[in-house]
């Protein structure tokens, strides 16, 4: 420690920290604060009201908004964490020809700017119900389901990379035994394999969640009419008299998260210590 | 990040208990594989394809398309213009942007690796729970705070440090915003694979550089700092990459000065049928970003930020 730092250098270390502490939790403050305000987001504080709480909980477009990314966010991670499982698992304990193209194409999804998923999406979609209308008179639109389908391709690398890790650690002799006792491949899968990656399905699964619920780029191009969350934010913030409310929401968005990371991280903990440090994950993945 | 996995998979199947099955499997293997291969084939892969052949007109969507495979949307683009310029534009904005994240993170890091003792995990939690909350909702707050009748200029015509009628105007709707609320984004992703590399550089190369008589900068500038660099490239790659194609915080706090490229990708996108121009902007983005991987992507490993 000493080798790393003087005295002072360490001194300005710790303040360099807590400013930035301070600097990354002060909108977030700043926010909650005006969310008890009764004018409008500006100084001066003009006195306490939970106005803005009561409006937005009686807002039922507002609702509907968070109903369909809720909707949205809970398909699309399961059918990550799903296709996920299977990516992982055929990574980790299988060889086959090609597999670092493979290995690529699974990751390559991380680096892609989202405009970019969005947009060529978004003409795959517009091209094909083209065909569609012109050959049967039906066509599908733009809608969640696009959504989902978008969300699925960026959650996907995420998932991988949360439940390789864990199956790598996972011995295979386990599985080896269930088929010495005479267990078939899919039950050697269900009974085994599963449950002993039920914490990296359960992380994967909040991680593809919490970034669909929160994802706008690829939600406006696809989400036609159908407003996800994030969609519906944004256009509300053009009409300044919903400011408020929307303050008011954000706050609790905060700190619902904030709380979830903290239990996230209890949770992680509780788990090392239980059933060593080799099971449960270090870091924030 | 491939190469690692296979190498591991290698070395370990060569013992007793290897960590794959021996024997091939082939089928269900292929059938485990077809699931999620095939999504991203259907639903990443062909839409790229579709917009490259769109870009050189090989297929069309609207009436006004041409119709014609031509490379002429391409020679327009990359001759030079407003859109050419637009990327550079965006190529500065995201190298100040990084640069700055990585000097501002790299303290922190330092601090938390090798300045604390006790808790250092809890504190680094605390720097990056609030990259785990809404980015939308984050951009929304400096969006209220910076405006003309925003917190901060109210706050400083409230306590008569200014004049009511002064705000300061490019504090919103400017590349400073844009800057300013990336910055603010990424900060705490970027203190992860700087903390990492810090982290777990070996402590008796420090003190070996103490016993043969270096001073503590001189040991920084010459042991700590070359070690942590990888981790410094990775942190660095990690936001000008998504930063050059960035365009909801441009939208949000850039105005007409803050316009960025990815907000003309999506304005050719969404207002008016230049579907083609769009394709050809996009398709170059994806290029850029494909070059950029294949020349820097090995400071990249991803367990660098999974830790």
């Amino acid at each position: 420690m000493e080798a790393a730092a003087s005295r002072s250098a360490l001194a300005f270390l710790r303040l360099f920290f807590i400013g930035l502490v301070v600097f990354l939790y002060l909108p977030i403050a700043i926010l909650a604060i005006f969310s008890f305000n009764a004018g409008d987001v500006s100084f001066p504080l003009e006195g306490f009201t939970t106005q803005w709480y009561e409006r937005f909980l009686s807002n039922p477009t507002l609702f509907r908004a968070l109903e369909r990314s809720a909707i949205v966010a809970l398909c699309s991670s399961t059918i990550a964490v799903t296709l996920g499982v299977l990516a992982a698992f055929v990574l980790v304990r299988r060889r086959f020809v090609g597999k670092p193209a493979a290995s690529a194409l699974f990751f390559s999804p991380l680096v892609v700017p989202y405009v970019v998923f969005g947009v060529s999406l978004l003409v795959l979609f517009t091209a094909l119900d083209k065909i569609l209308a012109e050959s049967t008179g039906y066509f599908i639109g733009l809608g969640l389901h696009s959504v989902v389908i978008g969300h699925v391709v960026v959650s996907l690398p995420y998932t991988i990379l949360t439940i390789m890790p864990l199956l790598e650690r996972l011995s295979i002799s386990l599985e080896e035994a269930a088929q010495d006792l005479g267990a078939g491949p899919w039950e050697r899968f269900r009974r085994v394999t599963l449950p002993l990656l039920a914490p990296a399905l359960v992380s994967s699964f909040l991680i593809a969640f919490t970034l669909s619920f929160d994802e706008f780029a690829i939600a406006s191009f696809l989400s036609g009419t159908q407003a996800t969350w994030p969609v519906y934010l944004f256009a509300q913030l053009r009409v300044p008299s919903q400011l408020p409310q929307l303050v008011a929401v954000s706050s609790v968005i905060f700190f619902a998260s904030l709380l979830l990371v903290l239990t996230a991280e209890i949770v992680r903990r509780i788990t090392a210590k239980r059933y060593g440090e080799a099971y449960a994950s270090r870091g924030l993945a | 990040m491939a190469e690692e996995t296979e190498a591991a998979a290698a070395t370990l199947g060569a013992g007793a208990s290897g960590k794959t099955w021996r024997r091939r499997d082939r089928g269900a293997t292929a059938g485990l594989l077809s699931g999620p291969l095939l999504w991203l084939i259907l639903f990443f892969v062909a839409p790229v394809l579709f917009i490259a052949a769109y870009s050189v007109g090989a297929v069309g969507i609207f009436p006004t398309d041409a119709g014609v495979v031509s490379l002429e949307a391409w020679r327009r683009f990359l001759g030079g213009g407003v859109y050419m310029s637009l990327f550079w534009k965006s190529i500065r904005m995201s190298l100040t942007v990084s640069i700055a994240v990585v000097l501002l993170a790299y303290p922190v890091g330092y601090f938390l690796a090798l300045g604390v003792r006790k808790r250092k995990y809890v504190l680094l939690l605390l720097i990056i729970a609030p990259f785990l909350t809404s980015y939308l909702l984050r951009v929304l707050a400096w969006k209220v705070i910076l405006g003309d009748a925003g917190v901060l200029n109210s706050f400083l015509s409230w306590s008569h440090v200014r004049g009511p009628d002064e705000p300061i105007t490019w504090l919103l709707y400017s590349q400073f915003a844009v800057m300013l609320v990336l910055a603010y984004v990424w900060v705490p992703f970027v203190a992860l694979p700087i903390f990492v590399s810090l982290d777990n550089m070996d402590r008796s190369y420090l003190e070996a550089a103490g016993d043969l008589g270096a001073g503590r900068l001189r040991t920084f500038v010459r042991v700590t700092l070359p070690l942590s660099l990888p981790g410094v490239v990775a942190a660095f790659l990690f936001v000008f990459i998504p930063t050059i194609g960035e365009f909801v915080t441009p939208l949000l706090v850039g105005g007409t000065s803050g316009y960025m490229y990815g907000n003309a990708i999506q304005d050719l996108f969404t207002r008016g049928t230049a579907w083609q121009t769009g394709s050809v902007l996009a398709l170059f983005l994806l290029g850029v970003v494909a070059v950029l991987m294949a020349l820097f992507g090995r400071f990249l490993q991803a367990r660098s930020v999974t830790a």
